[in-house]
């Protein structure tokens, strides 16, 4: 299964990112090989909406677990019609949180931790 | 002639000046380009009589088609839209009505729907005053559309006040880009003087004449007035910081109202950028 | 690490001045300078700048084929920002959003989305901490994607350095540059003061910020010009049960010492001295807290 963890660096020595849409990078960690890779997270860049794009992003790498800080509204929205668990609320290292996953010590979000992006028409 | 009241820094006086210009001179269409936050109501307290929403044309999609929206998706530079295997997400307040999803997605199956962003107010004041004011949903982004729908109104060969928002950015720009002339106001402090260098910067790149009011005179330094003299940038009026006129302000009473003799003032304002045109 | 946006709805009511002294006392901290159409907390704070950056804002449509004159471009802009003459279309940057419309549709291939050079941003060290600021090009647009540029590097830094707090100068009024500073902040300071113009953008600011649902304070600045309306936020911050940390006395003196470079905490014959100094002592509480 492939895990998408939002990180500061490359590496699994790295801090989990709090943000989720704008995080430097992505590390997406097989449990079944127990390998892993990076890639930039283009999303960061974008004017708005960067959890939306990230959110497509991390379904099409094939990712079915996100593990960040913080996921806003719509990112969350996203990643739950993808039918994508978040674990969110999760600071330290990445190889950490990837054990704590494993041993079953990370708790399932339910809901978005910021605040609303935007109000209009959004629920 | 379109007369634009603009200014770098927010709150030194914009709609101040404004409204008592319009209140001195008594007959023009005085339009409240600050849709964000239009304070200009409180002074020249219009009779409204007709409100008009604004709205643009945003996409909704037909999912139960079983079409593929991807390339909608793809095409959306503003991250408006999530197109998962299962699933399409739209986001109303990312998408700025293009209409790009509808040109490139699946025939039929991409409508359009009018979706509110704001309003425009109409209404009059005495003495003669044809008044405007455009307003922003809170939330909404739209400012520009909102701004646009008061454009559609202006008489340009009527004399046309038009009160901005403050900045220096898109929509301070989209406030005076039609303009005769802008008045620019300012206080005589370090940040009056450092945003007003800003503002003449944008309006000398759009080719616009310019003067400046001093607000406030005698809160902060001389700098702004040392350095209007040493450009050659005019001084239409000092206002003096008197804490009256401040309270006066605080109850929307116009300048005007609190000195009868800001009337003769404003209105030899209006002949100096008058002068100043036909140069 | 909590973030911070002060702001205020109306300009002019005070936002930076309480920001920068805000800076002055804090610790463990980094500021940001979110007013990027009018930046002043530099004025204060006297930054040496670090690294610069350039800006690359949205797109610009542009013509960089043969325009073949066929109008299709303009009769699909929304946005007005075509119009045509002799020698082929003409694109109005000022009204261009860079979506791409005419690009798509163009029979001749004649047009292009280019990167739109629209500023740059600086990572700067003051006496108090780094601050993060950023000019944008005049008249340009995006303003609300170079504040998110900005926080961006600010919360890596924040992240990097291990720091507590974040103070953001937000900008003035209540669209996309306010709604870009008040993005995924913990608390927002709404500085407001007794005029009918003021409290109008106040509550609309704070509609703004409720939609984020994030903590609200609030301040009154110049509280004294106009007690009735002063009770009127008192009334409205009690019914909405948002926390009301400091009101203060309208000091004529504020702008000399800013012209002096001096900050208002430093000034012991200001009264607004000790209002600051106190709000500043409510509301770090919660600041460094959990």
């Amino acid at each position: 299964m492939k895990v998408a963890i939002s990180s500061s660096g490359t590496t699994l020595q790295s801090n989990v990112d709090p943000r989720f849409g704008r995080c430097p990078y992505f590390i997406f960690y097989d449990t079944d090989s127990d390998t892993f890779e990076h890639i930039d997270n283009q999303a960061r860049q974008a004017m708005g909406g960067a959890g939306i794009q990230t959110g497509q992003l991390i379904e099409k790498y094939g990712a079915k677990v996100v593990i960040t800080g913080n996921v806003g509204p719509n990112a969350f929205r996203v990643l739950s019609s993808a039918s994508i668990k978040v674990y969110s609320g999760v600071s330290g290292k990445v190889n950490d949180a990837i054990k704590k996953l494993k041993e079953g010590k990370l708790t399932e979000t339910s809901a978005p931790d910021v605040g609303s992006h935007f109000g209009m028409g959004q629920k | 002639m379109i007369i634009s009241v603009a200014s770098g820094k927010g709150g030194t006086g914009k709609t101040t000046v404004a409204t008592a210009l319009a209140l001195s001179v008594g007959y023009c269409q005085f339009m409240d380009y600050d849709v964000e936050a239009p304070n200009s109501s409180f002074f020249l307290k219009p009779y409204i009589k007709h409100i008009q929403k604004v709205t643009i044309k945003q996409p909704y999609f037909l999912t139960e088609t079983g079409e593929d929206f991807s390339k909608c998706a793809e095409f959306c530079n503003y991250n408006a839209l999530a197109v998962l295997k299962d699933d399409v997400i739209f986001f109303p307040e990312l998408c700025h009505g293009c209409g790009g999803c509808m040109l490139v997605g699946p025939e039929g199956a991409v409508r359009e729907k009018d979706v509110e962003v704001g309003e425009v107010k109409k209404g009059v004041t005495s003495p003669n005053i044809d008044y405007y004011m455009g307003d922003l949903k809170p939330g909404s982004m739209r400012t520009v559309s909102v701004q646009s729908a008061l454009d559609k109104a202006i008489i340009p060969w009527e004399l046309v006040i038009i009160d901005c928002p403050p900045g220096t950015s898109c929509p301070m720009v989209f406030s005076v880009k039609d303009c005769d002339y802008c008045i620019l106001v300012t206080e005589p402090t370090p940040y009056g003087l450092n945003d007003l260098k800003l503002s003449i910067d944008v309006l000398e790149k759009m080719g616009k004449p310019f003067g400046v009011v001093i607000n406030r005179d005698g809160i902060g330094d001389d700098e702004v007035e040392k350095y209007c003299i040493k450009n050659g940038v005019k001084i239409l009026a000092k206002i003096p910081n008197d804490k009256e006129i401040a309270k006066y302000y605080s109850i929307g009473e116009s300048l005007v109202e609190y000195d009868k003799n800001w009337k003769q003032k404003f209105e030899n304002i209006l002949e100096e950028i008058e002068k100043d045109l036909v140069v | 690490m909590k973030q911070m946006t002060i702001i205020s709805g109306k300009g002019g009511t005070g936002k930076t001045t309480v920001a920068s002294n805000f800076i002055k006392l804090a610790n463990d901290h980094i500021a940001v300078d979110c007013d990027v159409d009018a930046a002043n907390l530099h004025i204060l704070l006297e930054p040496k700048i670090i690294k610069e950056e350039e800006f690359t804002g949205g797109a610009i449509a542009t013509v960089t084929g043969e325009c073949i004159n066929c109008g299709k471009c303009e009769e699909a802009c929304r946005f007005k920002a075509i119009s045509d003459s002799e020698t082929g279309i003409k694109i109005n940057p000022i009204r261009c959003e860079g979506c791409g419309v005419c690009v798509y549709l163009c029979p001749a291939n004649a047009l292009e989305l280019k990167p739109d050079r629209q500023g740059s941003s600086y990572v700067s060290e003051t006496k108090f901490c780094i601050l993060v600021h950023a000019r944008l090009n005049p008249g340009a647009e995006n303003s609300g994607l170079l504040i998110t540029r900005i926080r961006n590097t600010a919360e890596d830094i924040a992240n990097d350095k291990d720091l507590k707090l974040i103070i953001i100068d937000g900008a003035p009024g209540i669209g996309c540059p306010v709604i870009s500073s008040l993005n995924g902040v913990d608390a927002t300071l709404i500085v407001t003061e007794p005029t009918l113009s003021a409290i109008s953008d106040f509550k609309k600011v704070y509609e703004v910020a409720k939609i984020f649902d994030i903590k609200v304070f609030v301040c009154v600045n110049k509280f004294d010009l106009n007690l009735e309306n002063t009770k009127e936020i008192e009334d409205f911050c009690k019914s909405n049960n948002i926390k009301l940390i400091g009101k203060i006395l309208y000091d004529d003196k504020v702008s000399i010492y800013l012209s002096q470079k001096k900050f208002i905490v430093d000034c012991s014959e200001s009264e607004a001295a000790i209002e600051i100094k106190n709000m500043w002592e409510n509301i770090k509480g919660y600041l460094y807290g959990r």
